[in-house]
């Protein structure tokens, strides 16, 4: 769930400019390999209703850890994909910002921090199904394991970027920013686990949805299928 | 693998990142929404806090700026717009797939 909450012109000219950069580069590329490889229809009505979820759910404060968000970003890596999965956290990131949750000049950065959680969860998940793993301890450690990279990565970038009008020097702004990082990582086990709950529930009646051979052919030689 | 490693690993994934959490609860000022808690840590620090990791009263809210903005009903037909968009898709590809099945 990890996001960066801070409000216009918190960081310098050229962090914004560099991140944003970035996370244009990363859409751009993103954009080219769709548009290259192609993907299926389904997929993409998929990540259409996983969008509605993760930005639903992007706005919800929950009481847990003194307050956060979840963002369902590891469970749109997984059912949407890591290239559907990237456009996905761009545009709930546009639209949060829209409603003022997260800067409008933020949205470079907060992207890529997004992105992150959606392909590590999405490689994660599929490494470890590949390892031989049941689909819920795949789906919670890829989906945890994944957010956790974007805390890592979210920490990193205000770390480089420093903050305006902060009366830390840099060292203290890396051990603050390394407690916000550590809070991420507890907030990630949640997530993580109501990810392979749903993903578990998901391939059991429609493994189809999250392209799971290995549960298809259980499921068919089972006859549990919806 | 045997299932009792999968389910050990992740237990210790659990347990490792519980604790890492613990510690960034407390260093951040403990129980405080995370908005605040994030703007407060890169301002002034590290600053040891307590508090209830879970506040059952408090309930679920919507995000301050869209509860402060009057954005809420902004929000819900947001979330409309694209369920409907989503599901409307996901409904006519289901439809209109040869075979009908669920292939990827």
């Amino acid at each position: 769930m990890a996001h960066i909450h801070l409000g216009e012109g918190s960081f310098p000219l050229w962090a914004l400019a560099l991140w944003t950069a970035l996370g244009i580069g990363l859409i751009a590329l993103v954009t080219y390999r769709i548009r290259k490889k192609g993907v299926d229809p389904s997929r993409i009505a998929l990540a259409g209703i996983a969008a509605a979820a993760s930005f639903a759910v992007f706005q919800l404060n929950v009481p847990v850890w003194g307050g956060i968000h979840m963002n369902f970003t590891a469970l749109v890596g997984i059912l949407a994909g890591p290239l559907l999965g990237t456009i996905i956290a761009l545009v709930v990131n546009v639209f949060s910002a829209a409603l003022g949750h997260g800067a409008i000049g933020l949205l470079g950065a907060n992207t890529l921090v997004n992105a992150t959680e959606v392909i590590g969860a999405y490689y994660g998940f599929r490494w470890l199904r590949s390892a031989d793993w049941d689909t819920f301890p795949a789906a919670a450690s890829g989906a945890t394991a994944g957010l956790a990279a974007g805390a890592i990565l979210m920490a990193v970038i205000i770390v480089v970027s420093g903050v305006n009008n902060s009366a830390l020097p840099r060292t203290d702004l890396a051990i603050a920013v390394a407690g916000m990082a550590g809070l991420n990582f507890g907030v990630a086990v949640i997530e993580g686990l109501l990810t392979g709950f749903i993903v578990r529930f998901l391939a059991a009646i429609r493994p189809d949805l999250i392209g799971d051979e290995a549960e298809s052919k259980r499921t068919d030689a089972t006859g549990v299928n919806a | 693998m045997d299932r009792w490693k999968q389910y050990g690993s992740f237990l210790g994934l659990v347990v490792a990142f519980t604790g890492i959490g613990l510690w960034g609860f407390t260093a951040t000022g403990g129980a405080l929404p995370y908005g605040k808690r994030f703007a407060k840590t890169v301002q002034r620090g590290v600053q040891d806090g307590g508090g209830p990791l879970v506040d059952v009263g408090r309930g679920v809210v919507i995000a301050g700026p869209i509860r402060q903005g009057g954005l809420v009903l902004e929000w819900v037909a947001l979330v409309a717009l694209l369920s409907a968009v989503g599901i409307g898709l996901y409904v006519y590809v289901d439809r209109t797939r040869i075979g009908g099945g669920g292939s990827r």
